[in-house]
């Protein structure tokens, strides 16, 4: 979806739990997350339990990849994460699978970058082809809000 | 909790200031020195030690037994808080438990961090893959973002938060132990003027990492009297809970777990609202100190922009407001700033405000608020009530 002139860091799968499915997929332009098996529900970051049930008994499952903005906020810290990014376009998605993420959102025109607003999913290349998810504002008729005013307390 | 027979005693603090040089470990023996010259004490009659975990020395996992054995303490029991911000208010908390139990007589909760100087921290957990790619790395990112949702949901008048700023920062000017940068009054024109660096998040709707340390001394009632303590404030209501909505990923990110404390606080207490003296709120972002306000209901949840507004938050004000300049003005000595505001109530309460003391010094709250979680506000939550 965007250029990248510098590559960025690149983090380190299964670090805390196993998370190489997650990097896998992306690889594939596929986005999964994890899912109790038990309830059906996603949850995100992924844990080594499920946080509803407390078991073990959890899936990686793709997701649709549209949801709405939550939160969102334009950075201007520099940071190695930020680095030559700056302004940089950080939110919380909320997914229609019920679950919220922390992304970019990318080729999006500043008027458009508000709470509610539909997104959709693409890649960024963080280096050397490890894909990672950003999201941007949908420009067609998907623009109904959830996010906004659904979850509002 | 209401009864009275644990107390705090006495407190201490040194300067804060910004790359010092020092360590965490100098630093708490500055405020330890101190404390034992304030009140007379041999450190040989403190027998318990509550040690907050500090992020220059966050490498060491036995940072509080190094402590310990760096100022010659030799407790029966001793206490690491890891509770960020909290970790000196649930300290305190902790302390009073112990002394309850019979384990120890006279305990010290100390507060000493140099973020300013040496830096240590490495979170790991999901925050690289899940949270960091995306350039969401320090807590002005996640309160950049939380701002955003305040906005959406309730409205945020930036006049509110310009005058949180301004009031903290003309009771800094009254603080011998403000950050050099900081003694300076702060006008709405230099406030506005303040760098956005997480929209709507202005630079000086932050704070700043200094160095610092701070200790408050908790005892039985009878112990203290032995030792000769005369102010002795009574800490009559304490509430804390951490990872509210840990199974409901849709929790709202302005939900906080001080509004889920807060019934709980009032109800040991047997005090509501208004019968708060001074408040002093954990205040690491201006945002986090108005939804305070809201979740104790001084005002209604989504209301603390009109409340701040038509409330005189000055020392001598109606709802005296962090009256030390709290970490955004007087400056943050890291996860010491946990007990920059505890020890303000306290110096307040015993009548030591100076300057800036109040005119009514009979309660005080004081909150702790820790750690970031993902996408929301702050994982931990507590807060105390102190009497005199």
């Amino acid at each position: 979806m965007t250029e990248q002139q510098n590559a960025r860091p690149v983090p380190k799968p299964d670090a805390y739990v196993p998370t190489a499915a997650f990097w896998d997929a992306a690889a594939r332009r596929v986005l999964v997350l994890q899912r109790c098996l038990d309830t059906g529900r996603f949850q995100h970051p992924p844990r080594p339990v499920s946080v509803f049930t407390g078991s073990r008994n959890l899936e990686w499952a793709e997701v649709s990849g549209r949801g709405s903005i939550y939160a969102v906020t334009t950075l201007t810290l520099r940071g190695p994460e930020t680095e030559g990014r700056t302004p940089l376009v950080a939110a919380t998605v909320e997914l229609d699978e019920r679950v919220r993420l922390i992304v970019n959102i990318v080729d999006t025109p500043a008027e458009r970058l508000v709470i509610g607003a539909r997104v959709e999913l693409g890649w960024d290349d963080l280096a050397d082809g490890v894909l990672y998810p950003v999201f941007k504002v949908t420009s067609g008729e998907d623009n109904r809000t959830n996010s906004g005013d659904i979850h509002a307390t | 909790m209401s009864k009275q027979d644990v107390v705090i005693g006495g407190y201490a603090e040194t300067p804060i200031r910004l790359r010092t040089g020092r360590s965490a470990y100098d630093l708490a023996g500055e405020a330890l020195a101190d404390l034992l010259v304030r009140y007379g004490l041999e450190k040989g009659q403190i027998d318990g030690l509550s040690v907050t975990t500090a992020l220059s020395e966050a490498s060491n996992p036995f940072f509080a037994v190094y402590m310990a054995e760096a100022l010659g303490l030799t407790p029966r029991w001793l206490n690491q808080g890891g509770l960020g911000g909290c970790s000196a208010v649930s300290g305190v908390a902790r302390a009073m438990s112990a002394i309850r139990d019979g384990q120890c007589d006279c305990v010290v909760v100390l507060s000493a961090d140099a973020p300013s100087s040496k830096w240590q921290v490495s979170y790991g957990m999901y925050r690289p893959e899940f949270q960091e790619v995306a350039g969401v790395v320090g807590p002005p990112a996640t309160f950049g973002l939380l701002m955003s949702r305040y906005e959406h949901e309730y409205g945020l008048d930036p006049e509110a938060l310009a005058k949180i700023a301004i009031t903290q920062r003309a009771h800094a000017v009254l603080n011998d132990n403000t950050v050099d940068k900081l003694r300076k009054p702060l006008d709405r024109d230099a406030y506005f003027r303040s760098p956005i660096i997480a929209a709507p998040l202005r630079v000086l709707d932050s704070v700043m990492f200094c160095d610092g340390a701070n200790a408050v001394i908790v005892a039985s009632e009878g112990r203290a009297q032995e030792l000769g303590l005369s102010n002795l404030i009574h800490p009559t209501a304490y509430a804390e809970i951490t990872n509210i909505g840990a199974d409901d990923p849709l929790t709202g990110a302005l939900r906080t777990g001080t509004e889920i404390i807060a019934d709980r606080l009032w109800t040991q207490a047997g005090k509501r609202p208004s019968d708060i003296q001074s408040f002093h709120p954990y205040d690491d972002f201006t945002i986090a100190v108005m939804m305070q306000m809201e979740a104790f209901g001084f005002c209604d949840i989504g209301a603390g922009s009109e409340f701040v507004m038509a409330t005189d938050l000055g020392f001598d004000g109606t709802l005296p407001l962090n009256t030390g300049g709290g970490q955004i003005s007087a400056g943050q000595p890291g996860l010491a700033g946990g007990g920059l505001n505890l020890v303000e109530a306290v110096r307040q309460l015993s009548g030591d405000g100076g300057a800036r003391q109040v005119s009514r010094r009979d309660n005080a709250l004081v909150t702790g608020i820790g750690v970031i979680p993902f996408g929301r506000n702050w994982a931990s939550s507590v807060a105390m009530i102190l009497e005199t």
